[in-house]
């Protein structure tokens, strides 16, 4: 069994910048700002009011319906305000602003292990649900919801993603080597929700150390298995590992319990030990700062509503000589660019990289027509045909590219662009088209009614 | 904080790979057919070289000025366009013939279309097919030793005879510059090893070829006999260089596999039914014009849409199906067999009516002296004896038909009237070949003749044709201007010329031997 997808590309991992550096706590000083909206689905709706004292682990915002999360405080302060601000994206959202003290007092003593023999499987969802756990790798879906899909006994594989495929990045790495026993406790205690699955640890092979803390930490545990996977990204997208471990293929429109799978980051595991265990709220989580623009690129446990720009001045901020071109919240391929480093680290943001050169821009000057040479084709993971989909896009034929090429189905993983020798900018393109397709059956659905 | 931080989409990491550099690698994966083509043919081949690639590039340059377009000579396609189109001219073809082609290739085929990407058709292959049909003459491919008159490999294995497959695969037969069979695989396979170009098209371009002649060639998988059609003609060069431009195949990978077998089908078909040695030009074409149309009906399902989805592979069976490209080739196999057999059954007979009508009518027009032709036994019995086999060990592939005596009208000896066929370019050359009582030559005329247009059917003109009047016992072919008992060569058709030759000797061969005294 190979363990590896179909496609992919081999982007340069650029990983020895931070690989070595042990994750540490940041503790920020200045002001700690919490967007209410750190999670797909609606956003959480504040329980605290200005000047309000905080301490570390206190719920700020409930969640508000099912598919939400709470929020917790990551500091100890007063409430200065709830308020726009800008956010990751670019935008304004309303946000809970806290006053730090620095002392960082916690609400409960989070340091008493319970059991977890005494734990019901309600009781195990209720914590996470509690912590306000969110997807970690990403995407920030609450991650309660993901541990009840409609039938449990169907699950038949628990996979951890381990593989970080995303270039620069390494929090992950360094949290699997350090906390490689609470990752295992983790996945546990998920694989109790489902009778009939096993849990296989998906690391890729360039994690050596990892791997192997991960296989003694899982060495007593029968239904627990490590697997190392070929380096190649998007090794750790969702349907990547899915088709990697259980060779299923699936459309966009079904989930990956639809085909007896969860998919569950590691970081995310790690978070959900805390809960269940200590009753730890999400407040922190790994992070890489990074990139050739770094003075002392490095990992941390964040705590959530730090800014950016402090954690750069952490890590030494900006190399001597050098001036950032480029930065990103996340690695280079599915990172978001980022404007002002002034804006807070959410829950599921794991690195910023900084650069000091930017590709696509470079790219951009020796761009040239579509030669239909096909490696976007080749290196598609969801085996789609990305230059007729463009083609389609560009040409206004929705129709085409949602119907005949299921353009739809693409995960927006920028593959396609970056393989692309003539740098058409295929990725920007389908997530437009996309867009527009979505808005369209929202307009469509809305006339029906 | 600096506020000059770039914004764009995701991803933000590019390939090394390039537009210019693979047009890099194609043109390095050429090289070695480039040196080989040079350092085999000389200067005449290295100027058509260098022309081709300088009048590429520099009509591209000058069409973007016109257009008041950015220039794209950078992208190194152009480059790529020359050197192929020079590759696939024969060594002594004219200096100015590269120099129109490249500009037809780039202006016409490339740039008219809008530029890079937006071609229909290969524009170096387009390029000289539209060399081949407008300057046929100055395409032929002349011999590289000029005192015999030789045929290319080609041209040889059409009409039936041995070829050296040694010579062909190393590059040192007669043929286009680059016709190194070894050099072009070494490309080829360099680029299909680097993943430049796809292996499901220029494999199945082989594939096809390779077994439609075994099917239909006559011959069977005979190795040495595909091996040898295999190295000749350009399929090589076509199917790794031509076939597999990015622009003009189809997108999915069934798509490419069936655009392969057809442009190795039609190659064959041309090969076999075909009266040029350039017909595998003409399948890539065809092949080009068929991609849009098989891109829009073969699209590539994700592979979420494949198969079985929703199962995993512990609870799944595999259900074993036969590779739908096997299904796709036999099919197309299938359906051009059948088409084929079908077309000759039908026509057939009638051909067969033609030609006995045509020649009746010829053995009057060859022998205008005789009222009546009468078959005497001798004759008679030894065409039986030879029974369709070739006259003579000295004539190559020629039959004597039939042999008549012909008679005026008060029954003395007019002349003789015989029909003998030798193997040409584009299959039998038959002709009715009149002799006087004293056995000199009075006319010939055609009753079968398929050769190229411009080249070989230049045998039909007066021109050829009156050379042979009053001829007797054997002549000789020559290039150039012909002396007693030699016949002039038509430039170009050198295969046509020795049918015509060996014709006209094996039937002077057959009146010394049997039809003298008016037997």
């Amino acid at each position: 069994m190979k363990n590896t997808f179909r496609g992919g590309v081999h982007p340069a991992g650029h990983k020895d910048l931070s690989r070595e550096s042990r994750l540490r706590l940041f503790d920020p000083k200045g002001e700690m700002v919490f967007p209410l909206s750190m999670h797909i689905g609606k956003p959480a709706k504040p329980v605290v009011k200005k000047n309000d004292e905080v301490k570390v682990g206190q719920l700020l915002a409930e969640a508000d319906g099912f598919v939400s999360a709470p929020i917790h405080s990551s500091c100890s302060g007063k409430v200065k305000a709830i308020e726009k601000r800008r956010v990751l994206g670019g935008g304004m959202a309303e946000c809970i602003v806290i006053d730090n003290d620095g002392l960082f007092t916690p609400a409960e003593d989070y340091s008493q292990r319970t059991e977890p023999s005494t734990l019901s499987n309600s009781d195990i969802i209720e914590r996470v649900q509690k912590a306000g756990i969110v997807g970690l790798g990403g995407a920030g879906f609450p991650t309660a919801v993901k541990l009840q899909p409609k039938n449990p006994d169907a699950i038949e594989y628990v996979i951890a993603n381990g593989a970080e495929c995303e270039p620069y990045l390494t929090c992950n790495d360094q949290l699997m080597r350090i906390h490689s026993n609470e990752i295992a406790e983790g996945l546990e205690l998920v694989l109790r929700l489902f009778p009939n699955a096993e849990g296989v640890i998906c690391i890729e092979d360039n994690k050596p150390e990892a791997i192997e803390a991960m296989s003694i930490a899982v060495s007593d545990k029968p239904k627990i298995s490590v697997r190392a996977m070929i380096t190649k990204y998007p090794q750790g997208g969702e349907r990547s590992l899915i088709q990697a471990v259980a060779g299923v293929d699936f459309p966009t429109s079904k989930l990956p319990a639809d085909v007896g799978c969860v998919v569950q980051n590691v970081g995310t595991l790690y978070a959900i030990q805390r809960a269940v265990l200590y009753g730890e709220p999400l407040f922190s989580q790994c992070f890489t700062i990074t990139g050739e623009a770094v003075t002392e690129p490095g990992n941390y446990m964040v705590r959530v509503g730090t800014s950016y720009a402090e954690l750069l001045e952490a890590a030494g901020g900006v190399k001597e000589g050098l001036e950032i071109r480029k930065a990103l919240s996340g690695g280079p391929m599915m990172g978001i660019a980022i404007g002002s480093l002034d804006i807070p680290i959410q829950k599921q943001n794991n690195g910023l990289t900084l650069l000091a050169t930017d590709p696509v821009e470079e790219a951009e000057t020796v761009m040239t027509s579509c030669l239909r040479c096909g490696r976007c084709t080749t290196v598609c993971p969801m085996g789609l045909t990305p230059q007729l989909m463009a083609d389609a896009a560009i040409a206004g034929d929705l129709e085409r590219y949602e119907k005949k090429l299921y353009g739809m189905d693409c995960i927006q993983c920028g593959s396609c662009s970056f393989a692309c020798p003539a740098k058409r900018p295929l990725t920007p393109t389908f997530k437009q088209a996309k867009a527009e397709i979505l808005e369209k059956r929202k307009r469509e659905g809305g006339a029906q009614k | 904080m600096n506020t000059t931080l770039n914004l764009s989409a995701a991803p933000h990491a590019r390939d090394k790979w390039t537009t210019p550099f693979i047009m890099r690698m194609v043109t390095l994966s050429l090289l070695p057919a480039t040196i080989v083509g040079i350092l085999v043919y000389g200067w005449n081949a290295f100027g058509i070289v260098a022309l081709a690639i300088v009048a590429a590039v520099a009509s591209e340059w000058l069409f973007c000025k016109v257009c008041k377009k950015p220039s794209t000579i950078w992208d190194g396609s152009a480059v790529v366009t020359g050197l192929l189109l020079a590759l696939s001219l024969g060594p002594q073809t004219p200096l100015y013939i590269p120099v129109i082609g490249s500009v037809f290739a780039i202006v016409v085929c490339k740039g008219c279309f809008g530029g890079l990407g937006k071609n229909f058709i290969n524009p170096a292959l387009a390029a000289r097919c539209f060399l081949l049909i407008s300057f046929a003459n100055a395409m032929a491919i002349k011999p590289l030793v000029d005192a015999v008159a030789t045929a290319t490999p080609v041209g040889a294995m059409k009409a039936g005879e041995a070829v050296d497959i040694t010579r062909m695969f190393l590059g040192t037969a007669d043929g286009v510059i680059g016709s190194s069979i070894l050099a072009l695989l070494a490309g080829g396979l360099l680029l299909w090893s680097m993943d430049i170009i796809h292996g499901q098209i220029c494999f199945s371009v082989l594939i096809g070829f390779t077994v439609f002649l075994g099917l239909f060639g006559g011959k069977g998988f005979d190795p040495a006999y595909l091996l040898a059609h295999l190295c000749g003609g350009g399929v090589v060069m076509g199917a790794f260089f031509m076939a597999t431009d990015y622009v003009t195949s189809p997108v999915s990978r069934l798509g490419q596999f069936i655009y392969g077998c057809l442009i190795g089908i039609l190659g064959g078909l041309f090969r076999l039914k075909g009266n040029t040695a350039d017909s595998f030009s003409y399948a890539i074409i065809i092949g080009n014009v068929c991609s849009p149309l098989i891109d829009t009906y073969i699209v590539q399902k994700p592979f979420a849409y494949r198969k079985m989805i929703g199962k995993t592979r512990k609870t799944r069976k595999e259900p074993f199906r036969i590779p739908r490209p096997v299904i796709a080739l036999t099919l197309i196999a299938a359906i051009a067999g059948v088409a084929l057999s079908g077309v000759y059954s039908m026509t057939k007979d009638t051909i067969e009516e033609q030609k006995l009508l045509a020649e009746a009518a010829s053995y009057k027009e060859v022998c205008p002296e005789a009222e009546t032709f009468e078959i005497s036994d001798t004759a008679k019995a030894k065409l039986e004896e030879l029974s369709g086999a070739n006259w003579g060990t000295d004539f190559g592939a020629t039959r004597i038909n039939e042999a008549f005596v012909g008679k005026d009208a008060s029954g003395n000896l007019a002349g003789y009237a015989l029909s003998v066929s030798s193997k040409g370019f584009g299959g039998d050359v038959t002709m009715a070949l009149g002799l006087t009582p004293d056995g000199k030559v009075s006319k010939i005329a055609f009753t079968e003749l398929n050769e190229t247009a411009g080249l070989g059917m230049r045998a039909d003109e007066d021109a050829f044709k009156d050379q042979f009047p009053g001829k007797s016992g054997s002549v000789s072919l020559v290039k150039g201007d012909a002396g007693e008992d030699q016949i002039s060569a038509i430039t170009g058709a050198t295969v046509t010329s020795t049918a015509v030759t060996n014709a006209l000797n094996a039937g002077l061969d057959f009146y010394e031997t049997v039809l003298k005294g008016g037997n």
